[in-house]
């Protein structure tokens, strides 16, 4: 048994003489006496603000909850905050470096490109560069030649010097930073949807299957049985063969086995505490089905797929981009992460600042959505903590 | 135990008839052709052609055509891809490449995993335990195609000490592992933070059971507690990992083949799905739906084996 200490009401040690007041000087307090105990100066907590505490007092959590807002506030504001639309193509500005405002001044995304040039081609590139490598000697099909490795500023050399690509542009002079946040957009927009969809679905038919039992419930059972079992990736491949790639066929093709965990677990609550004696105790006082359900058993799932619906989002970010990656993703002109990365990876070699924007902002969302998942876990059932 | 199986057996396999039918008759009913209907072709080739593949006659008639065909396990030719070569042979040349890849990247998960994941448990809360906590996470989170093109640019094309792309090769040689390892790598991390973050959890929570103090009351050491119960009782959950990384040729790899070139089944597929090779793709799909259902069943009956406690099927006896 660990030593406590023993606290009084206002939060200061006990003192050594009142821990040790000699047994003869106790006395009996009889019931017609008036108690003089302190009355409890607490104030009640709900399972909501305690939720809340646990929340707020996991530091990584409420980090994790702040990127995720930025990221949705990203998500609404950034495709207008460049003032270029992330659709207008400039075919005389393809390919930009990143060019940030202040940090260009510490040497890095100042729009500047490494570049091998030839010799002769030094004096008119001479204006626009910013460092010198030296030269080298190089052995081509057009026999040998002395090349320079020379750092130019892309924004002078296209006559721009006054412009700023804050992420670049792309290969058709589109801008990355709208893009990007566009694509964001996209994403969650489709990774909002389909947690809308699996949340309704698995909520109603976990909670029947739950509630009413028997043969609805093992009719149910044996169809999810059969659905869980077909492989989801000739699955989603088909349906997107089907209905053409768009958010539509995605939202359907991620949805049509996703509802079944929410259901599960739905389900599983609904076993627990459809049999309890206050949900008995309801009932006798004349409460409907759907006030028993949606009232009485309900909130005992809820963190569990409030937790569910928080994790399942960075899952679908990165289902979708698989999927962009095999060109299997949303429409062309309309940006997802995915979409980004998949257009990066074709011109890695030369750009990789395509690449490593939307790579940065994928990543962040994901490990923001995890840790917030995990977070909103442990808050909600602290039982579970590992 | 084996009534059971042969339940799970009918099921999956009117489970696989469903989505042979499903996937039939959607892959027949999509817009567009698989003869080219442009004004090119001379209509008595295309009519030798929609003859020799039923093409004329009705869908019904045509699916049973079909299914006449899988039932003697012929699972027809390619005519676009690969013009003229059963199918059979095409998916079974390109399985070999993207069942090598998923194998070595099994054979890196396996130990580096179960490490990471025991010794996590074992120093729970320690330094090491957080730092290698932090990065489980970090490594869940960053997709393995963004690590993928990551290591490329990095390791491949700024330090060069990896080949960019899968060496073409046609055996497995030492030019063509080494071209593997990029891939191998990339396909393994994601793998390795689950199966440590998995092990760690369940381990954790053993380790504070009474079983563990009996068995370190009764005199064995601290590794032989770990061994002999804890791990043995933290591998129910792992059971259907191992399988499905040593059976796995579905999962991310798809995304890994297309950034290396890997000649896969990755762009097999994706060749005949853009390509409207109805039979080839019917011969993908159907292979990664026997591969999805049998692993379905393997898992379940996994558990079984591997903790007999879980009982199958709720028989009594079994």
């Amino acid at each position: 048994m660990r030593e406590k200490n023993i606290m009084m009401e206002n939060g200061q040690p006990l003192s050594e003489e009142l821990l040790k007041i000699p047994a003869e000087q106790f006395e009996m307090i009889e019931r017609a006496e008036e108690i003089v105990d302190a009355d409890f100066r607490t104030e009640s907590v709900s399972y909501g603000k305690d939720v809340l505490r646990r929340f707020l007092h996991d530091k990584v959590t409420v980090v994790a909850a702040v990127i995720v807002s930025l990221i949705v506030l990203m998500g609404i504001a950034g495709p207008y905050m460049s003032g270029r639309s992330y659709l207008a193509q400039d075919r005389t500005r393809t390919n930009m470096p990143p060019r940030i405002p202040v940090i260009e001044k510490l040497g890095i995304l100042d729009g500047t490109q490494v570049m091998t040039i030839r010799k002769s081609s030094l004096e008119e590139y001479q204006p626009y560069i910013k460092k010198n490598y030296g030269e080298f000697e190089s052995q081509s099909a057009f026999g040998k030649g002395v090349m320079y490795k020379v750092k130019v500023d892309m924004y002078s050399l296209n006559g721009i010097p006054d412009q700023y690509y804050w992420f670049g542009s792309d290969s058709l002079g589109r801008d990355i930073f709208s893009r990007l946040w566009q694509g964001t957009r996209v994403s969650l927009i489709l990774a909002v949807a389909v947690v809308v969809v699996n949340l309704t679905v698995g909520l109603i038919v976990g909670a029947i299957c739950g509630y009413y039992g028997g043969w609805i419930d093992l009719i149910i059972q044996r169809l999810m049985d059969i659905i869980w079992n077909i492989p989801s990736l000739p699955l989603t491949i088909l349906l997107i063969m089907l209905f053409g790639s768009g958010i539509l066929p995605l939202v359907l093709a991620f949805c049509l086995t996703g509802w079944m965990g929410n259901a599960n677990s739905v389900r599983m609550q609904f076993y627990r505490y459809k049999g309890r004696e206050y949900v008995l105790a309801s009932r006798t006082m004349g409460a409907s089905d759907l006030r028993l359900m949606f009232r009485h058993i309900l909130p005992n799932a809820v963190g569990t797929l409030i937790t569910g619906c928080a994790l399942s989002v960075p899952s679908v970010v990165f289902q979708e981009a698989g999927l962009a990656y095999l060109g299997l993703g949303v429409q062309a002109p309309n940006p997802s992460i995915g979409i980004l990365l998949s257009d990066g990876q074709k011109v890695l070699l030369d750009y990789p600042s395509q690449l490593v924007f939307p790579g940065i902002v994928i990543v962040l969302l994901m490990l923001a959505f995890n840790l917030l998942g995990n977070g909103l876990r442990d808050a909600f059932n602290p039982s579970l903590r590992q | 135990m084996v009534k059971y199986v042969i339940q799970r057996l009918i099921a999956a396999f009117f489970t696989f008839l469903a989505i042979i039918v499903v996937v039939f008759f959607v892959l027949h009913l999509m817009p567009g052709n698989i003869i080219d209907h442009s004004n090119k072709l001379d209509p008595a080739i295309r009519t030798l052609i929609e003859d020799k593949y039923h093409l004329n006659e009705p869908m019904i008639v045509q699916f049973g055509y079909a299914m006449r065909d899988y039932l003697r396990f012929d699972l027809g030719y390619s005519v676009k891809v690969n013009p003229g070569q059963p199918v059979f042979n095409i998916i079974a040349s390109r399985l070999a490449v993207t069942v090598q890849l998923n194998y070595f990247s099994a054979l890196v998960i396996l130990p580096i995993g179960l490490l990471l994941g025991i010794t996590m448990a074992i120093k729970k809360d320690s330094l090491y335990d957080n730092v290698a906590s932090s990065l489980v996470i970090l490594t869940i989170s960053v997709p393995s195609f963004v690590l993928a093109a990551l290591m490329q640019y990095l390791l491949g094309f700024k330090l060069g000490w990896f080949p960019l792309l899968l060496a073409p090769e046609e055996h497995l040689n030492w030019t063509k592992f080494y071209s593997m390892i990029m891939p191998i790598l990339a396909l393994s991390f994601g793998g390795i933070a689950s199966i440590a973050r998995t092990l760690r959890a369940e381990l954790a929570e053993v380790l504070t059971m009474d079983f563990m103090q009996l068995a370190k009351a009764k005199g064995l050491s601290y590794g032989q507690t770990i061994t002999r119960h804890a791990l043995r009782n933290s591998c129910v959950p792992l059971a259907s990992t191992f399988l499905y990384l040593f059976l796995g040729v579905l999962g991310s790899s798809l995304v890994i083949e297309q950034i290396f070139g890997v000649p896969g089944m990755s762009k097999i597929m994706l060749a005949a799905i853009n390509g409207k090779d109805h039979w080839l793709t019917m011969g993908c799909i159907i292979f990664y739906t026997l591969i999805g259902l049998l692993m379905a069943i393997l898992a379940d009956l996994s558990y079984g084996i591997v903790d007999p406690r879980i009982r199958m099927g709720g028989g009594k006896d079994a």
